[in-house]
């Protein structure tokens, strides 16, 4: 059961982030130096191109759910990337000192400007990209500026509060290896086996704050479904925190070092496997942007747990009794998160595992890689002044579940079942909001 | 020497020295800067050249599962493309021309196809520039460039359409041109459309295949159908 009083501690929490954060003092001059050199050297040979293809069709509006749910055409996805286009114009594109005399410059008010286009409304969800008819791939894009922002100094005071905190004090939401410990107390208190620490394992095991705050239920279920398994594995408490807001907030430097506590601890145990909770943004982060530090690939595999799972059934190591009676006839609904299907190819193992519940699974129209987004991955959740914007996105996908008839959402990514709820609650929103690993878990054999 | 022997002449070398030097050099700078974002992990599924090459033109089929548009808005780029290919080469004129400049030939489209080719272009570019004069996206990114491209694009036809007075088989037996002004102002709207080519988003149609190779390659590697 979800504590609902912890869900609202949590929303009040991110109300009070901005007064953590502890920003640099910074010259505007510095400021636009800071941002343009980011800018400059993120402008590779992959960026450049999906800068000078675009054509300005404005097709990537169509996919946008923030330009959707508002008809702003400021939200047009294209448009987000125009300080990138113009830096690259006058001083790293093939004509830059022709360029020059008919591009002006970007300011630090063109800066402040697109704080609100690059964080606020954009999720960096990727389905833009889907519809663009020359393949622009708008959200590394967007994720270069808020690495500029970021260096400028100008990136949200809530992201840059949270990411200062992991960079730090390796907390995030006060949540250290202290914490963790007091939850895992709690959940074997119901008798549920819980490595910590193991010196040696074949797979490691991520959990998140929000799992160890509020989704208590699915590090249970997680951890119920790999004894079920037999599999020796392991949580680290120097190394348990899959949530990566250096990722979020645009400081590549704090995101590397969110990924190597976790690299580290895997390479220290030996693991085989390591496997992140449901959680979005973890998903590409390690999966397909670890590396070591060496720049070679991770010598170990890294599953979401979504993904574990549903390969687990699909070879027949893992059965599920069958939902009896009213269980069986639920009508239940699968919410590819971005992060994990469009940026992570991790679609039809939730599904394999959700077709062995026995219900009825109804597909979302578009779904998978089409799907639309919630409204609050890549940290969007968190900002204050988000919060009209986002729930207005998030109408979206709530008409996209309702039209499915189901009376079930689930979805595998706690971020996106926080942004559900906050919507789910403002809505007054009868739809069941669950968990893959949950519900996979509720129909574990004896 | 009139203004048609210069067009054919002088100018015409001019604008495609411009032409090819300045999409050389444009290629040459992109190829030029550094990749940063080699991947390294290990992918859900080879995807080699031949799947981004695949991809990248199943893209030109219009994409499910989006928000409905007005209809027009997605019809219309494809009247365009495909009227300007039937037009630039499948004119019986258009390919003597190429003859006498590089001495390749092939056979030509009726007149007739041509003539409804070059209407249906003419009123895509024509619909083209309504969208982006009312449509509100457009309007908001709409910038120099695209007013640019879109005018030289649009004057070679119109200009065009002046010297089709005959039909091609007409034009083609003469042994000297007669609307020897009009051709040379067809000609050098040519010439502009040359010249503007490298500098603004008429590069699009270098950058379509590489740019959606490198975005296939990006989701497929993960196993995302793109």
């Amino acid at each position: 059961m979800i504590n609902m009083d912890i869900f609202h501690g949590f929303l009040d929490a991110i109300h009070h982030l901005p007064e953590m954060a502890q920003p640099t003092a910074l010259t505007d001059d510095e400021r636009l130096t800071r941002a343009k050199a980011v800018m400059r050297a993120k402008t590779d040979r992959g960026l450049a191109l999906d800068l000078e293809a675009c054509v300005n069709c404005g097709y990537c509006s169509e996919a946008c759910h923030f330009y959707q749910s508002t008809q702003d055409p400021k939200y047009t996805p294209s448009r987000k990337l125009d300080l990138l286009r113009r830096v690259h114009a006058r001083e790293t594109s093939a004509f830059a000192p022709l360029k020059r005399l008919f591009t002006p410059d970007i300011t630090v008010d063109d800066l402040k400007e697109w704080q609100e286009l690059v964080y606020d409304s954009c999720t960096e969800c990727g389905r833009c990209s889907m519809i663009c008819p020359m393949g622009i791939n708008t959200a590394r894009g967007v994720n270069v500026m808020r690495e500029a922002l970021f260096e400028a100094g100008l990136a949200p005071l809530e992201l840059q509060a949270v990411a200062q905190e992991q960079a730090g004090r390796g907390t995030v939401f006060g949540v250290g290896p202290t914490e963790l410990k007091q939850t895992l107390d709690v959940l074997r208190a119901q008798g549920i086996t819980l490595p910590l620490d193991e010196p040696k394992a074949d797979v490691m095991l991520v959990s998140t704050v929000i799992d160890v705050l509020l989704y208590q239920d699915a590090l249970a279920a997680t951890a119920r479904i790999l004894n079920h398994l037999g599999v020796r594995w392991t949580l680290r408490s120097a190394g348990f925190e899959a949530a990566n807001f250096g990722l979020l907030a645009g400081s590549e430097a704090l995101q590397k070092a969110a990924t190597q506590r976790l690299i580290d601890e895997a390479l220290a145990i030996g693991a085989k496997t390591v496997i992140l909770p449901e959680c979005g943004h973890a998903y590409p982060a390690l999966r397909w942007e670890g590396r070591l530090a060496d720049g070679q690939p991770l010598p170990f595999e890294v599953l979401a747990v979504s993904e574990y799972i549903g390969r687990e059934i699909s070879s027949g190591r893992l059965q599920l009794l069958p939902a009896k009676g009213e269980e069986a006839n639920r009508k239940i609904t699968y919410h590819d998160a971005c992060k994990l299907a469009r940026h992570g190819g991790v679609m039809d193992e939730p599904r394999a595992a959700l077709q062995a519940l026995g219900m009825n699974l109804m597909e979302t129209t578009p779904t998978a890689e089409k799907n639309w987004c919630c409204g609050g991955g890549a940290g969007v959740f968190l900002l204050n002044r988000a919060e009209g914007l986002r729930h207005k996105a998030w109408a979206i996908k709530r008409e996209q579940i309702e039209a499915t008839g189901a009376d079930t959402v689930v979805v595998s990514c706690a971020s996106c079942r926080l942004n559900f709820m906050a919507g789910a609650e403002a809505d007054q929103w009868t739809t069941k909001i669950d968990s893959v690993v949950e519900m996979v878990a509720r129909q574990l054999p004896a | 020497m009139d203004l048609l022997d210069w067009v054919r002449g002088p100018l015409l070398i001019v604008s495609l020295v411009i032409f090819v030097v300045g999409v050389s050099w444009r290629l040459f700078a992109m190829w030029r800067l550094p990749v940063l974002h080699a991947p390294v992990a290990p992918a859900r599924q080879t995807f080699g050249t031949g799947a981004a090459l695949s991809a990248a033109f199943t893209r030109m089929v219009p994409s499910g599962g989006f928000h409905p548009s007005a209809t027009l808005v997605t019809f219309n780029p494809y009247v365009f493309h495909i009227g300007l290919a039937l037009v630039l080469l499948g004119y019986a004129p258009h390919i003597a021309f190429v003859h006498r400049l590089i001495g390749l030939s092939w056979p030509a489209l009726p007149d007739l196809v041509m003539y409804l080719a070059a209407g249906a272009t003419i009123v895509s570019l024509l619909l083209a520039m309504m969208f982006r004069l009312t449509d509100p996206v457009l309007k908001r990114i709409s910038n120099t460039d695209d007013w640019i491209t879109w005018t030289v694009t649009f004057l070679p036809f119109i200009t065009g359409m002046a010297v089709i007075g005959d039909p091609s088989a007409t034009i083609l037996a003469r042994d000297h041109a007669i609307y020897r002004g009009p051709l040379a102002v067809h000609l050098l709207t040519l010439e502009l459309l040359l010249v503007w080519f490298p500098f603004g988003k008429l590069m699009h149609a270098f950058w379509v295949l590489p740019a959606r190779m490198q975005l296939a390659t990006f989701f497929g590697r993960r196993g995302v159908r793109s």
